[in-house]
């Protein structure tokens, strides 16, 4: 901006010897500038002609604004441009004015800076003089009201900066007032107002127009006469006295706005020197409540110092301020409302909020947006689970697999296609968090490509397979601590044993599911108390061994009173139910090792249920801790405002039926039972490993387990058809 | 149904040429109170709509610090000049609220929609939010049950802009009672005036009620 200290004096020149003429004498003539004013569709219209028309082209462009003289006071005096501005032969707003500006749109912000505003200015400065000497100006005023835009859109993050000016020439020794401003109900009887309406109405369709921005007067007691500026010499046949009318856009008791300024120019270029006095009606044409005033107009008189028309271009101002008061350009930030990704973001969150006025409104949106989502296993459930999340607003979701993209899968797995299968597959993991960014850029999705180390399935076997699965352990570890709720979806049980062992242990909400051939349970885990409150009730399974295991044992009355109103400190996980260790594969008959192919409608009934399930408990102001609903709670007053918080879920699609049942955490669970728990957090990976290279039977005699085989049977009891019962 | 007078309810919807006839009396009213709708036609289409801009002062504070500041006034800012011509009356404290209002017509619904914006003066559009907490206390509560309910942020249909949309989907329930009593009363009613009377308050938006007494009735 090394033009800009020359600018300066530019601008502040005429205004300084104004500014010492000012001390010295009486009133002086102030006018209101005008405010730029820009409707949003200005800015999509500009990009438009950026994007389609303009390109890198630089050269000035004609547009067009308006401004209006029939607003109520206390508003400023606007020049407004709206998307039709391009278009300077479409029609102007009734009533308003048409301003014809030349738009200056650059490149580049560098270009901004540094075009020359002072020689812009002078331009239009003296084409207004020019227009003003030729007599141009009498013809067509409008030249007056001339304004600039420079502009430059920065369309990569939709920024606009921009800087108007409205040239407007200077007197060097000001205007004075002759008399003090009066308003035109006070210097006019109630007659001459509506004549003089009449007549400027009469003017108007006579020059089939809803607006005239200067125009002459001449009255008497009786009478008001109006005529346009060209037609002077006839109307005027004497010059001792004459009265203007200017279209006046300010709304100011004791100023007028800009457009006069100009004016006056042109009336002490052609007539200063005949003109005595010069009375002026700063033309307001209010309609309040549906009744039209133009009393309100303010009448002033000056006198016009004579100009020589030889004189050269006088100097000229008009940059406008910004909001800070300060000469300098304005910008605005329309991402919101340009960028694509902002505008999927607000409506995606528009959306939501609609679905909590009209239907819910207490719903705590913000809970559900704001939960961190950890989907371990990226496979059909996996797919549908973050489908359904994104429906809710969930923003971070993060997915752990290790498997590739196969060619069954797209047809099942609704975040992949079939390109992502060729070249041996991408991995799960990553593609779906591609897709998930293409159908919500806003997303804040992540992938993990490992494997998560199970029970039963040694890592013993070198140096490089233990460190591995060390650093997966941690890894889960870590990325467990770092979210919300950790989701259950991988497709074999063994594999769900160590997230939950450590969300049991980290006190993480856990939801589970699982499938069979055509039945499928979804549920949360049992969310522990905090360690450090009351241990006698942190170990359910102390207090409820006795009646606990004998319940578990007697398989054909559960779900009574005894399993009503569990706390969700006291609801059992995943692996509760068992009474095999995961990792037997003899005896291992849970849901989703049955059968690994199942109907295709249940993994998208299972995942939505999953996540329904999840805003439902974030909903309860106990969330993890909240007491399970049973299917005898559906007549109930439920305990949200979305209604049940259910342990688990049990759905048999053979008859599109399911059950609410709920369990108690079992104090034998190979999972989240205290004594698992313990060794865990006291030998980390060094129990860890244990388990992975041992047997079934490691786990099942820390528990109690095999004592308890020795004492029951009921091996098979667990099958889903015996749990329809409940 | 004929000429959007609602005479003989069948149904309580308005047809396309009814439309256009009712607001062709509306603006024709409008012209004579002056209070600013016009008709805006699409180019390259017979379609067009009815609009009206209006400024209205917001009390909106975050609206004044609506923008960050990027460091460009430091760059090209000059220093204040003191043209004396130039008043220093300016109220700048006060912000002002560009609101547009577009009158469509839904063929798919049969009623006449209502699509929205506000901006500040610079062109940026305010949030749904903003809106909100603009809107009088008064009337929000009964808004939640209202109109609002049924806000949605839609590109306009002409203009490919995003816009606020009361949607369609609730106009006719809630036209149903009103058109019913107009009809029981034998009174004759302009569809847009009634209807624009109960969405419009949601917005910021009065209709004088010299439309209702005084508008000319389709014959
Ligand atoms: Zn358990």
């Amino acid at each position: 901006m090394s033009v800009f200290p020359s600018d300066k004096t530019l601008l502040n020149s005429p205004m300084a010897a104004e500014s010492v003429e000012k001390a010295a004498s009486c009133p002086k003539l102030q006018f209101a500038p005008f405010s730029s004013a820009l409707e949003a569709g200005f800015w999509h219209q500009l990009t438009q002609k950026k994007l389609n028309d303009y390109r890198l082209d630089e050269s000035p462009r004609s547009i067009k604004g308006y401004y209006y003289n029939g607003d109520p006071s206390g508003l400023p005096t606007r020049l407004t441009l709206e998307f039709s501005a391009f278009d300077v032969n479409g029609p102007t707003p009734a009533y308003c004015c048409a301003a014809m500006g030349t738009l200056y749109n650059t490149n580049t912000l560098e270009a901004f800076k540094s075009t020359d505003k002072k020689a812009l200015l002078d331009e239009a400065a003296n084409e207004i003089w020019t227009a003003i000497q030729s007599g141009a100006a009498v013809e067509d005023p409008s030249i007056l009201s001339k304004f600039i835009i420079l502009t430059f859109a920065d369309l990569k993050k939709y920024h606009f900066y921009y800087w108007f000016c409205f040239p407007a020439l200077c007197f060097l020794e000001g205007i004075k007032l002759v008399k003090d401003p009066v308003l035109l109900q006070q210097k006019f009887s109630p007659q001459q107002v509506s004549a003089f309406q009449a007549a400027y109405d009469g003017l108007c369709s006579s020059s089939g127009t809803t607006a005239v921005p200067y125009f002459l007067v001449k009255y008497s007691e009786e009478n008001v006469e109006v005529a346009l500026l060209k037609d002077w010499d006839l109307f005027f046949t004497d010059l001792k006295k004459v009265t203007v009318g200017v279209y006046d856009p300010c709304t100011l008791p004791q100023h007028p706005g800009w457009p006069l300024r100009n004016f006056l120019f042109l009336l002490a270029s052609k007539w200063g020197s005949q003109l005595d006095v010069l009375e002026i009606v700063c033309f307001r044409d209010r309609t309040l409540q549906g009744c039209r005033s133009v009393q309100q107009s303010l009448v002033l008189e000056v006198k016009l110092p004579s100009l020589s028309p030889s004189a050269a271009c006088p100097k000229g101002v008009g940059w406008e301020k910004n909001p800070k008061g300060a000469m300098g350009p304005r910008s605005v930030n329309l991402s919101e409302c340009m960028d694509p990704k902002r505008l999927a973001e607000s409506s995606v969150d528009l959306n939501l909020k609609l679905m909590r006025w009209r239907l819910v409104p207490s719903l705590d949106l913000d809970k559900v947006v704001s939960t961190k989502c950890l989907l371990l296993g990226a496979g059909t459930l996996g797919c549908n689970v973050a489908r359904t999340l994104m429906g809710w607003g969930v923003r971070h979701i993060t997915f752990v697999d290790n498997a590739k993209i196969s060619y069954s899968n797209p047809v099942r797995q609704a975040l992949y296609e079939f390109e992502d299968c060729l070249n041996g597959g991408k991995t799960k993991a990553l593609a779906a968090v591609d897709r998930l960014k293409k159908i919500f850029p806003g997303v804040n999705a992540k992938g993990f490509n490992m494997s998560i180390p199970m029970p039963g399935h040694p890592v013993s076997f070198s140096e490089v397979t233990i460190a591995q699965a060390q650093k997966d352990v941690e890894q889960l570890e870590e990325l467990i601590s770092s979210h919300d709720v950790v989701f259950l979806l991988m497709d074999t049980r063994e594999s769900r044993w160590l997230p939950t062992v450590i969300a049991a242990s980290q006190r993480k909400l856990v939801v589970n599911a699982a499938l069979g051939f055509d039945t499928y349970v979804v549920m949360r885990h049992g969310l522990k108390k905090p360690k450090d409150s009351d241990t006698g009730d942190s170990s359910p399974s102390s207090s409820f061994s006795a009646s606990d295991s004998s319940s578990s044992s007697t398989p054909a009355t559960p779900g009574t009173s005894l399993f009503s109103n569990i706390p969700g400190h006291r609801l059992g996980c995943y692996f509760c139910n068992d009474v095999v260790a995961p990792g037997d594969s003899t005896r291992d008959r849970t849901l989703d090792q049955q059968c690994t192919v199942s109907r295709p409608g249940l993994a998208m009934i299972a995942g939505a249920l999953a996540v329904e399930l999840m805003v439902s408990i974030l909903q309860h102001p106990e969330g993890g801790y909240a007491v399970a609903s049973g299917s005898n709670d559906r007549m109930n007053e439920p305990p949200t405002s979305l209604g049940l918080v259910p342990h688990q879920i049990r759905g048999f699609l053979s008859r599109f039926d399911n059950v609410l049942p709920a369990s108690l955490a079992f104090d034998k669970c190979t999972a989240c039972s205290q004594v698992v728990l313990d060794h865990y957090e006291r030998d980390r990976f060094q129990f860890l490993s244990k388990v992975f290279n041992s047997t079934h039977s490691f786990l099942e005699d820390l528990t109690g387990l095999t004592l308890l085989h020795q004492e029951t049977q009921a091996a098979e009891i667990w099958d889903m058809s015996d749990d329809e019962s409940i | 149904m004929s000429s959007g007078e609602v005479s003989n309810i069948s149904s309580y919807c308005l047809d396309e040429k009814s439309f256009h006839l009712c607001c062709k009396l509306f603006l024709q009213h409008s012209g004579v109170i002056r209070d600013g709708w016009s008709w805006a036609d699409v180019k390259g289409s017979e379609e067009g709509y009815v609009k009206k801009t209006a400024i209205i002062p917001a009390k909106l504070g975050s609206l004044l610090n609506h923008k960050a500041d990027d460091g460009m006034n430091a760059v090209t800012g000059v220093d204040e000049c003191d043209d004396e011509a130039v008043g220093d009356y300016i109220v700048q404290s006060q912000v002002l609220v560009h609101y547009e209002y577009h009158i469509l017509y839904s063929i798919g619904h049969q009623v006449p929609i209502l699509y929205f914006r506000a901006s500040t003066l610079d062109g940026q559009p305010l949030s749904l939010d903003e809106v909100w907490s603009n809107i009088h206390p008064n009337y929000r509560q009964r808004l939640l049950q209202g109109p609002w309910d049924t806000l949605t942020q839609q590109e306009h249909p002409f203009l490919g802009q995003p816009f606020f949309m009361l949607h369609p989907c609730h106009t006719e329930e809630f036209m149903k009672p009103l058109l019913q009593m107009a009809d029981d009363k034998k009174r004759k009613i302009n569809y847009i005036t009634t209807w624009l009377s109960v969405v419009g308050p949601v917005v910021g938006l009065d209709v004088p009620l010299s439309y209702h007494t005084e508008l000319p009735a389709p014959d």
